[in-house]
């Protein structure tokens, strides 16, 4: 009888990796973890893939049709936009503008988020229920509304836009550190760490973090493809990239005019989009549907 | 029912309180000076200066500006609009019925599409349905409405030309406004050609209502799936089976109405959603609505009418949110019970 193993160690993962064991299972989840990467991948090189520049046009190539059209070259595989400009290009380096623009949104809402949800999860009292409402009221407004408001203050620009999407995520973050923080410390290994006489930040730090990374990750997904549609929304009305930046929103609207003429250069950003937002739900279903699977273990 | 009625009333106040500080607050961060951002009086002569100055009470400490700008705005005053020079509470007025109309649309077909999907997908759990129906409304919310919006337009109006693209009348058709909501004037009106607008109207309404609906009912597919399949693993509904009660009978008459009650709830959170959707869906079908004068204002550095409008756009979010509270609690007693904020 063959032993693969001599010594008889139970291992118990951790939170995350148990998540990510589960995760794994799923092959939806994990199509849209490879297309996720596939767009980090394409946010962070893309500029140096991409065939031909973003912003100088071709004036002997314009509205040039998709390869696949009989009209089409396959040097510009996607077709060219009124000023001759690659669409492929535009398209890869808008990954970067929109889809890796908003994953450090995210990152930056997410840490401000968490450190003053955290925080304010050790509070009670007026302050505590101050706070609640507070949120509640900024909560209430819509994001994408909130964000034209700081944009109109602030005046139309990409960099702009991030910090405006920025502030709008960061509640969101709060309310939910707030939540799973309260919710992890009434439990029972938290009262033991206070009991041996862990500081409130200790406890916080070593006990309840690795307990609730997973849930904050889960919000995470949520919070990245409303970025991504903010991002897009705000550059479609004009508010966010300026003209010759190729964000997605804003190559869209550009070829708003040639609708009829040249719709793929309405179509291909439009599908750009939606593969970005697709991928990130599809990964965030993933964490979800694990998070359930594990608590029913 | 008096005590949540009051708890909801005061979360109301200080939600006001709140909003207006904001906006209060906006016009010092707005460039330009912080009179002129007020009340939009870009071309004011230097005594009507000083006569504005007098009226906000400039002079005075800034918790007493915040008083007069409140007392302000509670006599209807919201100031000119920088861009046209004319009231805003009177544009407001003529523009909001529009939006609050074109939502409402969107919201019952958002309602009437996506509960009885969802409660079609929980009654299949796990079956070739529910996962069609989650993918869908996995797609549904993932789509940019803009996006959306366009493809609307080219397929409904340009290719099949069923719908008019842009506007919420044909201009033919001469509709006095009494209420500003417009199914409501035309029928009102004296018009002998009242059912071709009213069908024009109707005609008009159907594409922008419907591109907005997309991604409120795909929520409401995911509420109602979660809530149906709640109810249908509780002891009633097997109490139910076992007393010999049909599939159809337990659905009809005890899983619909329980899981209902826990969707209304969300009717509120969801409403200020569809109201950010229809803003963009306003500009691209050029909807008469609060939400296109917004966005165009924020072009003309309108920051009188940006200020207002994110007023009144909010109190409207707002009260819709607390009317289906209350509707909510009125429907289900064991809600009443529970305080606002308890944990």
């Amino acid at each position: 009888m063959a032993r693969d193993k001599i010594y008889l160690e139970e291992i118990f993962p951790s939170p995350f990796m148990q998540l990510w064991l589960i995760f794994r299972k799923t092959p939806v989840a994990m199509l849209g973890f490879s297309c996720f990467l596939f767009l980090i991948v394409l946010a962070i090189f893309g500029p140096l893939l991409a065939p031909h520049s973003p912003v100088e046009g071709q004036l002997d190539m314009l509205l040039l049709p998709p390869a696949w059209h009989i009209d089409g070259n396959v040097s510009y595989l996607l077709g060219t936009d009124e000023l001759g400009r690659d669409m492929l290009s535009r398209l890869m380096y808008g990954t970067s503008l929109t889809f890796g623009l908003s994953f450090i949104v995210v990152i930056i809402s997410l840490v401000i988020g968490v450190i003053i949800g955290s925080l304010s999860a050790l509070t009670s009292g007026l302050k505590s229920s101050f706070l609640n409402h507070f949120l509640d009221v900024i909560l209430s407004i819509p994001s994408l509304l909130l964000a034209i408001i700081i944009v109109a203050i602030l005046g139309p620009s990409i960099g702009n836009t991030v910090w405006a999407v920025v502030l709008v995520l960061i509640p969101q973050f709060i309310h939910i550190t707030r939540y799973a923080v309260k919710e992890e410390s009434r439990k029972d290994y938290v009262l033991a760490s206070r009991l041996d006489g862990a500081s409130p930040f200790r406890i916080l730090y070593y006990s309840i973090f690795p307990n609730i990374t997973d849930r904050i990750m889960g919000q995470a997904t949520l919070a990245q493809s409303a970025a991504i549609l903010d991002i897009a929304t705000l550059g479609f009305l004009g508010l966010g990239a300026q003209v010759p930046l190729p964000e997605w929103g804003a190559t869209l609207a550009n070829g708003l005019d040639l609708f009829y003429i040249a719709p793929w250069t309405v179509y291909l950003p439009g599908l750009a989009i939606l593969f970005a937002v697709v991928a990130t739900n599809l990964v965030g279903e993933g964490i979800r549907h694990a998070l359930k699977v594990r608590k029913e273990r | 029912m008096l005590v949540f009625t009051l708890r909801r009333l005061s979360l109301f106040i200080f939600t006001m309180l709140l909003l207006t500080l904001l906006s209060f607050s906006l016009n010092f961060l707005f460039p330009g000076e912080t009179i002129i951002n007020l009340t939009g009086a870009i071309n004011a002569t230097p005594s009507q200066l000083i006569e504005l100055n007098d009226a906000y009470q400039t002079h005075r400490n800034i918790f007493w500006q915040y008083i007069t700008y409140l007392s302000h705005i509670i006599n209807g005053d919201l100031g000119l609009s920088m861009a046209s020079q004319s009231d805003i509470s009177t544009e407001i007025v003529t523009l909001l019925p529009a939006t609050i109309e074109l939502s409402l649309v969107a919201l019952f077909i958002a309602m009437f599409i996506g509960i009885p999907l969802g409660f079609l997908a929980a009654i299949k759990h796990n079956k070739f349905t529910d996962n069609l129906i989650l993918s869908l409304s996995m797609l549904g919310y993932s789509i940019p409405v803009f996006w959306l919006g366009l493809l609307a337009i080219l397929t409904f109006s340009i290719s099949l030309g069923w719908f008019p693209s842009a506007g919420q009348i044909s201009l033919l058709f001469e509709i006095k406004s009494v209420t500003g909501i417009q199914f409501i004037d035309i029928l009102l009106s004296d018009s002998p050609y009242k059912w071709q607008a009213f069908i024009d109207a109707t005609a008009h309404i159907i594409l922008p209502a419907c591109v907005i609906a997309v991604a409120p009912a795909t929520i409401f597919i995911r509420l109602a799936r979660t809530s149906m399949i709640e109810v249908l693993e509780t002891s009633y509904i097997r109490a139910a089976s076992a007393k010999g009660l049909t599939f159809q009978q337990i659905i009809f008459r005890h899983a619909i109405r329980n899981s209902l009650i826990k969707i209304i709830r969300h009717v509120g959170l969801q409403f200020a959603n569809l109201v950010t959707i229809a803003m963009v869906t306003e500009v691209i079908f050029s909807w008469p609505g609060i939400g296109r004068w917004l966005i165009e204002s924020i072009y003309q550095r309108d920051y009188t009418a940006i200020e207002s409008g994110l007023l009144v756009l909010s109190c409207f979010i707002f009260i819709v949110h607390i009317l289906t509270d209350f509707i909510y609690a009125a429907l289900n007693p064991l809600a009443r019970g529970n305080k606002y904020g308890a944990r």
